[in-house]
């Protein structure tokens, strides 16, 4: 009976935290998250590759990619796409974005990041951020919601550009002229163009 | 005045081009055979997590699906792009000077001058441009701005020895804004009109070509005597920006399947997020 009144106790009292903390909680996360991932740019004994797939595993448990997916086809889109092509789909802009952003990722070792008072609608919340390095300065918003399974990312917007938004005019213009299989071998293509980027030594300055 | 039936039939061609491209893609959207290879190089992570993660969701989710859908309808900006033709092609021609022309050069200079100096150069323009940013702070009903440009004018081109240096941002944390007149016309309600990309500028819009004409005449770098000398001074302000920017625009066309309308839409967005600022 003692057990059940801790129990009962603890429920109560991790339910309330939840409810109080809902902005504070994907806040932190966050924070933690981007601590996590500046410690692992910042080790000197990793690999550019093994630093790649250590940011990868950090960072891919907060991200809702099907989500994200999903919104950059829109309701116009999705529903119209055989089940099977979603999933392709999904997987495509996936990729696309880990290669992307990853890439990307390496080049940012000397920042400051700062964050500004998060703003809260309904079950989203949105964290503002500024990244400040040497020479430049941008802002970044990071727009979590809530999910069955906690704070979710479903868009960044670096400087007032969505990702979602920049990507659903995107494949709206390819899917107005073409179909869904148009757009998956676009997105195919695009791997080609970039691993032929990625041996260019230039490309490291 | 002549202007505006111009821009409503463009407006209005534009519409109907949508329509029939709408009426196109009816036909058009049968599935063909696809000739996909294998998706063997996507990352082992992503494999383990995708079966369970992806499948369930798709099916549930659609009240999220809807609630988000309502956020990005009001957010999909578009712009009435009625120069498209024209657009494109000067969309590649800047593509080409900056690849061939303006990127290897500002690897040189960065080569041969270090960061210090590239920072003052920067420095000493963004000083001298506060004239542009000091009126259209002003014009927005921004005062405490405004003050801001003034007083870290008085500084940086005393104590930072003719703008070279940034005291009043380095030592005194003045913020300084990013006003032209393109923000000034956006904050009173002036809409985009439509999409423009010029030779070497890059991309505008009608309402920011207009703002970019004001920028013009509070710009201290106009009123050089030689016209050439002029055009020389905007162009090193331009290739010690770049210098400092090289790899920005790769990113983002690297990161487009379409880059023409990733830079527009781009644009468009960060113009709007910079007049609410």
């Amino acid at each position: 009976m003692k057990s059940f009144g801790y129990l009962m106790l603890f429920t109560l009292i991790s339910t309330v935290s939840v409810l109080a903390d809902d902005q504070y909680t994907a806040e932190e996360l966050l924070k933690s998250k981007i601590e996590a991932v500046m410690s692992v740019l910042a080790n000197k004994d990793l690999e550019q590759q093994a630093k790649k797939k250590e940011v990868s595993e950090i960072v891919t448990p907060i991200f809702d990619f099907s989500l994200m997916a999903k919104l950059t086809l829109g309701k116009k889109h999705w529903p119209d796409i055989p089940e099977e092509k979603k999933k392709k789909f999904t997987d495509l802009f996936v990729k696309l974005l880990k290669d992307f952003y990853l890439d990307k990722m390496n080049q940012y070792t000397d920042e400051k990041i700062i964050f500004k008072s998060s703003v809260k609608v309904n079950n989203k919340v949105h964290i503002p951020t500024e990244v400040i390095s040497k020479d430049t300065k941008f802002s970044m918003l990071y727009k979590f919601y809530k999910s069955k399974n906690g704070w979710k990312i479903y868009d960044i917007e670096v400087e007032g550009v969505s990702l979602i938004v920049t990507y659903r005019s995107q494949f709206d213009h390819v899917l107005r002229k073409g179909t869904i299989d148009d757009l998956l071998i676009k997105l195919e293509n695009r791997e080609i163009t970039d691993s032929t980027l990625a041996t260019d030594p230039k490309q490291s300055i | 005045m002549i202007g505006r039936p111009l821009i409503l039939f463009y407006v209005s061609v534009l519409v109907m081009l949508f329509f029939s491209g709408c009426a196109h893609r009816t036909v058009k959207d049968q599935t063909g055979p696809v000739e996909l290879k294998n998706v063997s190089s996507v990352s082992p992570i992503q494999k383990s997590s995708s079966p369970e993660k992806v499948s369930p969701e798709l099916g549930e989710k659609d009240d999220v699906f809807d609630e988000f859908e309502e956020e990005y309808k009001g957010k999909s900006i578009q712009v009435a792009d009625p120069l498209a033709p024209w657009n494109r092609l000067m969309f590649h021609v800047n593509d080409k000077l900056y690849f061939w022309f303006l990127k290897p050069l500002a690897r040189g200079y960065t080569f041969i001058f270090p960061g210090v100096i590239r920072t003052g150069v920067k420095n000493f323009f963004r000083n001298i441009f506060t004239p542009i940013r000091f009126t259209n702070s002003l014009l927005q009903g921004r005062s405490t701005a405004a003050g801001h440009e003034f007083a870290s004018f008085i500084f940086n081109s005393t104590w930072g020895v003719l703008g070279f240096g940034e005291p009043a941002q380095k030592k005194l944390k003045i913020p300084l804004s990013d006003e032209d007149f393109g923000q000034t016309f956006g904050a009173y309600g002036i809409g985009n009109g439509f999409y423009i990309v010029w030779p070497v500028i890059g991309p505008s819009t009608l309402r920011d070509s207009v703002g970019l004409v004001g920028d013009r005449f509070l710009n201290p770098i106009s009123y050089v005597d030689p016209i050439s000398l002029a055009v020389g001074i905007w162009f090193y302000d331009r290739l010690n920006e770049t210098s400092f920017r090289i790899g920005e625009y790769e990113a983002i066309k690297e990161a487009a399947i379409e880059p023409y309308e990733a830079i527009r839409d781009g644009y468009i967005q960060f113009r709007k997020a910079k007049v609410a600022e």
